[in-house]
């Protein structure tokens, strides 16, 4: 794993594709369709960072959001030539990813099964992490649905709209609504000794 | 993009998620991710194209190995036919040295009966 993942910060926001421009994008998309090695190192600096907080959102850990960063990549690279420029990148793009994502989630259920049946996944260690809130919401986080979880991220913390989630996910509009009123009454349910706590 | 926060006593709870959840800050960080999500396309297509190369070389044998599967399997059946064509033609026209032991025995056994007669009467 990477030696200089830093401690997360809130301030950061992906950088929108759209900064760059429709035509801008679909040029280096075209280019990096043709084999330029350059315009796909641009499309992932482009990208990368809307890509993580999507990956993040859906699977357990840092480390595990940086595998599945490069794995969507990848997928995205061989399957680059079936993608029609005439379409949004970024969605194309952070479809794939949602779904590296996914598929990670599921092995790592596998694997975890086999190994440690009783343990309970302890997500980025970050040794400024102490809070007691932060530790019991992490606890209560793994109570939540994979898509539950990832839709509550993605929209309280990503700040994606239910549309955007629905598309990235390849669920309903309104799944995703629902998803999230269910993730945050869960979430309230499993944190109320806590909160209630003066 | 919406930020709907929970109600004002969840704004903690809002905040522990993303604090959670937040991508790292570092500059450095996203560089060093750059290279590596590269290298692993660049390692992910190496393997693909020997493995595509790999493909393209058991292609010819696999195709060698079912047309000699093939023959094997027509010389098989073409023996069976001559065979079954062969006890076919020994059941309906008999050879003369199986026929041969029978008719001898007939008439062994026609000398029997005339004796049998004479010695009778």
């Amino acid at each position: 794993m990477l030696a200089i993942a830093g401690p997360p910060s809130r301030t950061v926001s992906p950088v929108p594709p759209e900064a760059t421009g429709a035509a801008q994008e679909r040029a280096i998309v075209v280019a990096a369709q043709a084999g330029s090695d350059e315009a796909f190192s641009a499309l992932v600096r482009l990208h990368q960072r809307r890509a993580y907080a999507i990956v993040r959102a859906i699977v357990l850990s840092h480390e595990d959001a940086e595998d599945a960063v490069q794995e969507g990549f990848l997928h995205a690279h061989r399957a680059l030539d079936r993608f029609r420029p005439d379409q949004p990148f970024g969605a194309w793009l952070y479809r794939i990813m949602a779904n590296a994502a996914l598929d990670l989630v599921r092995r790592r259920k596998v694997r975890d099964a086999d190994e440690l049946p009783e343990s309970i996944p302890m997500p980025f260690r970050d040794p400024a992490e102490s809070g007691e809130l932060r530790s019991r919401l992490r606890q209560a986080l793994t109570h939540l649905t994979d898509r539950q979880r990832a839709v509550i991220v993605m929209h309280d913390v990503e700040g994606f709209t239910h549309g955007e989630i629905g598309r990235t996910l390849g669920i309903p509009e309104g799944t995703a609504r629902s998803d999230l009123h269910h993730a945050r009454a869960a979430l309230r349910r499993l944190l109320q000794d806590m909160r209630s706590t003066p | 993009m919406t930020h709907d926060r929970w109600t004002t006593g969840d704004s903690e709870l809002t905040g522990a998620l993303r604090a959670l959840y937040a991508a790292p800050a570092d500059e450095r960080y996203w560089d060093a991710l750059e290279a590596r999500i590269l290298a692993h396309v660049a390692r992910g297509d190496e393997h693909a194209g020997w493995y595509g190369e790999l493909a393209d070389m058991m292609r010819p044998g696999l195709i060698a190995a079912a047309g000699l599967i093939l023959a094997a399997s027509l010389a098989m059946v073409h023996s069976r036919q001559a065979d079954a064509r062969s006890a076919y033609a020994t059941v309906i026209s008999p050879s003369a040295a199986a026929l041969e032991p029978a008719s001898r025995a007939s008439a062994v056994g026609d000398g029997d009966a005339a004796i049998h007669f004479i010695l009778s009467h």
